[in-house]
């Protein structure tokens, strides 16, 4: 159990969690829309400085204002991975709140925020996009193209240990 | 001629002829009567058919026995041929689950055909009688009710992650099993708040799986078969042991409590109970 860690993606509805997973564990992608019902349970193995972790992800049900996700599914969670929409705004408005009431929850648990579907950008949209996000330690990925993905989740693995 | 004369000449030549139609009319009318009127009919076929019923019935197993008997061996036959040489090695619980279907279905059928003519647990007995002495592949047949132990998971509260596990197929990723249930769990916590409520139990088609929580950890294992209250009694007596083995180890020396010796506990405790202990 010793290299066993337990992740979470949150973010809210439709920002491409699951696509996110779906392309890190399977090198799939898919344009249609299923939005996920509690939780999917997904296990990948990778070696981080010749240790071999397996993160055992958690791909929960989006958040949207009228819904937050219950705080006993986040326990016990050893790295979070939150993920925005860029094309979304919503998404990541009250970002800031959301990141500290985590860390409010689960002290010392990193957390590596992903802002997704830049592959829906143009380069001039990307830049005005990313210098007006609210924090700016972003992971850009595309699930769809699958840029970026693997690293995000690299990130994350290399601060679990 | 014309056609008067026509007719009397008819008259004489056909007299005879036409007598004896109008008898067999008569006759056919009154059958006819008889046949329709569901009343006039019934003593008279009654008897008959009775007769045959009785015969068939007391008769049956002797007439048809043998015939049904080896039709029904053969099916259940072939299909274990099939099946179980392919995949029993793999996912012998498979073909548990497909032959106790099986049996379900023919057992359904053979009620439906032979409803009165004689009783089901005739067949069960002579079902059991086929299969008394007989080969490997057949016992799994009469395995088939009997509870066993599938799968054990000591799993941590909260983070789901697995902290060791016996399994006796090796077919499930138990990492993932134990992240499902983790979570499973989580939710009907969540659906009823108050703080009683905790998942114990989940069923599933042939498999049952019992949930023991513990502070810091819980433990789920996996039964196959019908639970009696024999296995229940033996499952609820090892998983005390157990837990507190675990709780003496696990909390006197935490850091070097390791995955192996875990797994190693399980085996010693839970093994008792496919063998038969
Ligand atoms: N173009 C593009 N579309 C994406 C990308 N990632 C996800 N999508 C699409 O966005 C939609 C939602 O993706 P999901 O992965 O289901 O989103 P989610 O966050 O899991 O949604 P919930 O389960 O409802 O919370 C789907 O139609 C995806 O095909 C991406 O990087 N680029
Ligand atoms: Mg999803």
């Amino acid at each position: 159990m010793g290299n066993s860690k337990k992740v979470i993606l949150l973010g809210n509805f439709g920002v491409g969690k699951t696509s996110l997973v779906r392309q890190y564990v399977f090198r799939k992608f898919s344009d249609d829309y299923m939005t996920t019902i509690g939780v999917r349970i997904d296990k990948k193995m990778v070696a981080v400085n010749g240790q071999e972790v397996s993160m055992i992800i958690w791909d929960v049900a989006g958040e949207s204002t009228h819904q937050k996700i219950p705080n006993s599914y986040k326990l016990g969670a050893h790295g979070i991975i939150y993920v925005i929409d860029v094309l979304r705004p919503s998404t990541y408005l009250s970002i800031e709140k959301e990141i500290s009431s985590l860390e409010d929850l689960l002290p010392n648990v990193p957390i590596v925020k992903v802002a997704n579907k830049i592959d829906l950008l143009t380069e001039k949209e990307r830049i005005e996009i990313v210098n007006n996000l609210p924090l700016n330690d972003y992971v850009l990925c595309s699930a769809k193209n699958g840029s970026n993905v693997e690293d995000a989740f690299n990130k994350l693995a290399e601060s679990l240990i | 001629m014309d056609k008067q004369k026509f007719e009397v000449l008819k008259d004489i030549l056909f007299e005879d002829a036409r007598k004896r139609n109008e008898e067999l009319d008569n006759k056919v009318k009154a059958i006819d009567e008889i046949i329709s009127d569901r009343a006039k009919l019934e003593p008279r076929i009654a008897p008959i058919l009775e007769d045959q019923v009785h015969y068939l019935e007391k008769n049956f197993p002797t007439l048809f026995g043998a015939a049904i008997t080896a039709s029904i061996r053969k099916q259940i036959k072939d299909s274990q041929d099939e099946v179980v040489d392919a995949l029993y090695p793999i996912i012998g619980k498979m073909i548990k689950k497909y032959i106790s279907l099986e049996l379900a279905r023919l057992s359904e059928r053979i009620d439906r055909q032979l409803d009165r003519a004689f009783s089901w647990e005739g067949w069960i007995r002579r079902i059991k009688a086929w299969f008394g002495g007989v080969d490997e592949r057949d016992l799994i047949m009469t395995e088939l009710a009997q509870p066993e132990l599938e799968e054990v998971f000591v799993i941590q509260q909260e983070s789901g992650l697995l902290m060791g596990s016996y399994s006796k197929h090796q077919t499930l990723d138990q990492d993932m099993v134990a992240g499902m249930l983790t979570a499973i769990k989580t939710f009907v916590k969540e659906a009823f708040p108050g703080g009683y409520q905790e998942l114990e139990t989940i069923e599933y088609e042939n498999y049952k799986i019992i949930i023991n929580n513990l502070k810091s950890f819980y433990v789920a294992v996996v039964i196959s078969g019908n639970m009696n209250t024999d296995f229940k009694m033996k499952l609820d007596d090892i998983m005390t042991d157990f837990e507190q083995q675990v709780m003496e180890k696990y909390l006197g020396d935490k850091e070097n409590f390791s995955e192996d010796q875990l797994t190693e506990l399980i085996k010693a405790n839970f093994g008792k109970l496919n063998n038969g202990e």
